[in-house]
């Protein structure tokens, strides 16, 4: 058991699946925001948990470590950093859904598309895409062995 | 420790790269916006923001007072929908949405001369401002907005049908 274990997180290949799949996500994440930041914006106001003062500077800045992080991740340039950067971000994405989920407040997650605006998501489905990706990313920020097709392995 | 150091420059090249976006887009922020309700409607204040405090009716009490005086009309800027489960008693229903199927009619039925009030669903919502801004650029000029929109009627226990 442990030896597959080792033979199937070890290979290379593996990493390099986790690695594009979680880049391409963060991509495409990113997209609709760096293009709309006000709606972003408004999205962080409903999710209720954010000091005013900060809303606008998460809106700008967000969007482009979502993108920075995820080309970083496909291009193979710091992947362990970009893996830490990822799963720190999921964590509070992680945490800000949990807390909204427990107690019952309606809002719109804003994930991927923000043209939904005002529409209510159920967090549940999220929380498990959630925690898909990080596994993706831990795995990414543990892997030990050599790394495929990296700019700059770190 | 090394892991830390290039997360911290990645993150530092998100950070500018974020700020000069943000700084030359025309669909930037600003670095502070406006999400205190009492203070009015809520607003990321984007470059052209649409949402211009010069033209809001924060009061319900005055709002109230202008409604009696019967020289406004309050227009609705809310869905079809949401117009027909509930609105202002005598408003007049112009769905942002809809804008520019239905201003044709709206203007042969109210010239521009005419005083609007545009409303919709409080203060957490923009499209009363929306609304006031498709309406000035077809020459209406007497344009407020009642901020606390329905909820805020029918709080009071004002008159809707």
């Amino acid at each position: 058991m442990n030896e597959s274990f080792k033979t199937f997180f070890g290979n290379s290949w593996v990493e390099l699946a986790a690695r594009w799949i979680l880049g391409v996500t963060f991509i495409y994440a990113s997209h609709n925001k760096i293009l709309a930041p006000a709606v972003f914006a408004k999205i962080i106001y409903g999710y209720d948990l954010f000091p005013a003062a900060f809303i606008n500077l998460i809106a700008i800045i967000v969007p482009f470590m979502e993108l920075v992080t995820g080309l970083a991740l496909i291009f193979g340039f710091y992947p362990r950093s970009a893996a830490l950067i990822v799963n720190g971000m999921l964590l509070v994405f992680i945490i800000a859904l949990t807390i909204n989920l427990i107690r019952g407040h309606e809002f719109d997650c804003g994930c991927f598309s923000i043209n939904s605006s005002g529409q209510a998501t159920f967090a549940g489905p999220l929380l498990f895409r959630d925690f898909i990706l990080l596994a993706l990313g831990l795995h990414v920020f543990f892997y030990w062995n050599q790394r495929k097709l990296c700019i700059l392995a770190g | 420790m090394k892991t830390a150091k290039q997360a911290g420059i990645l993150f530092g090249v998100a950070v500018i790269i974020a700020f000069a976006v943000n700084y030359f887009s025309p669909g930037g922020i600003a670095l502070v916006g406006q999400w205190d309700v009492i203070q009015g409607v809520i607003t990321a204040k984007e470059k052209n923001d649409i949402v211009i405090t010069d033209l809001e009716i924060g009061d319900v009490t005055l709002a109230r007072k202008l409604y009696d005086s019967g020289k406004f009309v309050f227009v609705d800027a809310r869905s079809r929908d949401d117009y027909v489960e509930g609105h202002i008693k005598g408003a007049v229903s112009l769905p942002v949405g809809e804008f520019d199927e239905k201003i044709d009619v709206f203007l042969e039925e109210y010239s521009p001369e005419k005083a609007i009030i545009t409303y919709c669903s409080g203060r957490t919502c923009e499209d009363s401002h929306r609304l006031a801004q498709l309406l000035l650029e077809f020459g209406y000029e007497k344009i407020n907005v009642f901020i606390d929109g329905y909820p805020g009627w029918v709080t009071r226990g004002y008159p809707i049908e």
